[in-house]
């Protein structure tokens, strides 16, 4: 029943009443899609809560039978309830223990994976980076360009190199990337009609 | 090992450690080069600078704190230009893993700088699940997806929310994001609802952005830790972003080296191959 015509047509009917509400300015009309989309931000909600419930499934199947790294799990789950605790009895509030475990550990550490990056991209840029073609040669000339340009140094070493970095954002790069927005777009928009109309049911766990 | 194999094969941890120098090195030697303010930098500025004293603009932070050394330093950039004008500033985030403690403290801080007022002056909403939901939903009540800020007080016990109710009672948006997000400003907020939005994102997303810019649905952008730079000039506030720059430069300079002495020893390879 719940992979049968009940969902597709309440798919159907809610798509097409979103799509009515979009051009819509009809308070009723606002009123109920206002319902709607509360109703998908609660859902949406509880998606997160099945992701918590399923890291600590993982986590603690890779403790129980002493996977490679396990150690690692016991140190997310302890943090995980420290968070939870902290969150959930004194609230997440600028002063709270929760803010505090926040700013402290977790910005800092995801920060610091990021910013591994630089060193990675670097070491990448030096070994990927040759002019073996034309077409490697121009991508290779313009990344030195924009990489100039997008510093003060650039224009000091010449004055028109920001001038320069500008167009090649502003137009070929921007010319690009409109085409690829507008395909994007298109192929979002093709896939939304397929819900609506009942032809994509992957969402109902089946092709 | 000849030359050539020398220039192509350098060790990776050499590459590591100059980087890391180019990094460090500028904190304890700052290094400071004028800075040219780019059309996209400087519309911003001029949009915010449009509005009359007291306005109401709306600052959504969709930022992971993984970004924050790049995106901090333009958001508390367009934050200070906003309490100079004594705009009042409604944000929000729709990052759940942090994005609303970083809205707390860089409002907070900048706020008590200004001797702003929390309520009053600027106010934190805090996050709600499925940004496209929430974003959609403030178009027509902002109360019915926040009843509440972020640390539960009702918005109709807040002076600011008393006339901010839609996007139509802001009246700019100036998005700050590191994500996906922007492009869902620009098209749910910007388009369907008619607000005046600027971005403020990571270097890596401006140039995907230049085509809203041409097309006219962004008023402007704040690229990456230069944006960040060129604003602070243009507020006369040289801060994080500007003395950030040193080292950004010194690391792009790195980086151009290794890719030319890659190239130099790859091209002279290939011509030693071609002799032989």
């Amino acid at each position: 029943m719940m992979r049968g015509p009940i969902p597709v047509a309440v798919a159907f009917l809610a798509g097409i009443f979103m799509v009515i509400s979009f051009f819509s300015t009809n308070p009723a009309i606002e009123r109920v899609s206002g319902d709607f989309l509360n109703w998908v931000s609660i859902v949406s909600g509880f998606t997160i809560l099945l992701g918590v419930v399923s890291i600590a499934h993982a986590n603690w199947s890779k403790i129980q039978r002493r996977k490679e790294g396990w150690p690692y799990a016991v140190v997310l789950r302890v943090f995980r309830a420290g968070m939870l605790v902290s969150g959930f009895s004194e609230g997440v509030e600028t002063g709270t223990v929760y803010d505090w475990l926040f700013t402290n550990l977790q910005a800092p550490m995801m920060t610091t994976m990021f910013s591994m990056l630089a060193f990675f991209i670097a070491s990448a840029a030096y070994r990927a980076f040759r002019a073996r073609t034309l077409q490697a040669t121009l991508l290779l000339v313009t990344a030195i360009i924009v990489m100039l340009g997008r510093i003060p140094v650039g224009q000091a070493i010449n004055s028109n190199l920001p001038d320069v970095t500008n167009w090649i954002m502003a137009v070929p790069n921007m010319a690009a990337q409109r085409g690829i927005i507008i395909g994007a777009a298109l192929g979002a928009a093709a896939t939304a009609l397929r819900i609506i109309l009942g032809l994509e049911r992957t969402y109902m766990g089946r092709g | 090992m000849s030359w050539t194999a020398h220039l192509t094969s350098f060790d990776r941890r050499w590459i590591y450690l100059l980087i890391a120098l180019s990094v460090i090195l500028p904190m304890f030697f700052p290094v400071s080069f004028p800075e040219r303010v780019t059309e996209q930098t400087r519309s911003v500025y001029d949009a915010m600078e449009a509005l009359p004293e007291g306005s109401t603009i709306m600052i959504p932070f969709e930022i992971w704190p993984s970004t924050l050394p790049e995106t901090e330093p333009l958001a508390r950039a367009a934050v200070r230009h906003a309490f100079m004008r004594n705009f009042k500033i409604v944000s929000l985030s729709n990052i759940g893993a942090g994005g609303p403690s970083i809205t707390e403290r860089v409002l907070r801080e900048e706020g008590d700088a200004f001797g702003k007022i929390y309520g009053v002056d600027y106010v934190n909403l805090g996050f709600k699940a499925n940004y496209l939901a929430v974003l959609t939903g403030m178009g027509t009540s902002i109360r019915s997806i926040y009843p509440t800020d972020h640390s539960g007080t009702p918005l109709d016990s807040l002076p600011i929310m008393q006339t901010v109710d839609r996007y139509d009672d802001v009246q700019f948006v100036f998005a700050i994001s590191d994500n996906a997000t922007i492009e869902y400003w620009i098209s749910i907020v910007g388009a369907r609802f008619g607000a005046k939005i600027g971005a403020g994102v990571t270097a890596v997303m401006a140039p995907k952005l230049f085509a809203y810019l041409d097309a006219g649905q962004l008023v402007g952008i704040l690229g990456g830790m230069k944006g960040g730079a060129e604003y602070e000039k243009l507020i006369n506030r040289p801060e994080w972003a500007t003395r950030g720059m040193g080292a950004q430069s010194l690391v792009h300079l790195v980086i151009i080296a290794f890719i030319v002495l890659g190239n130099i020893g790859f091209i002279a390879s290939r011509r030693n191959k071609a002799a032989e």
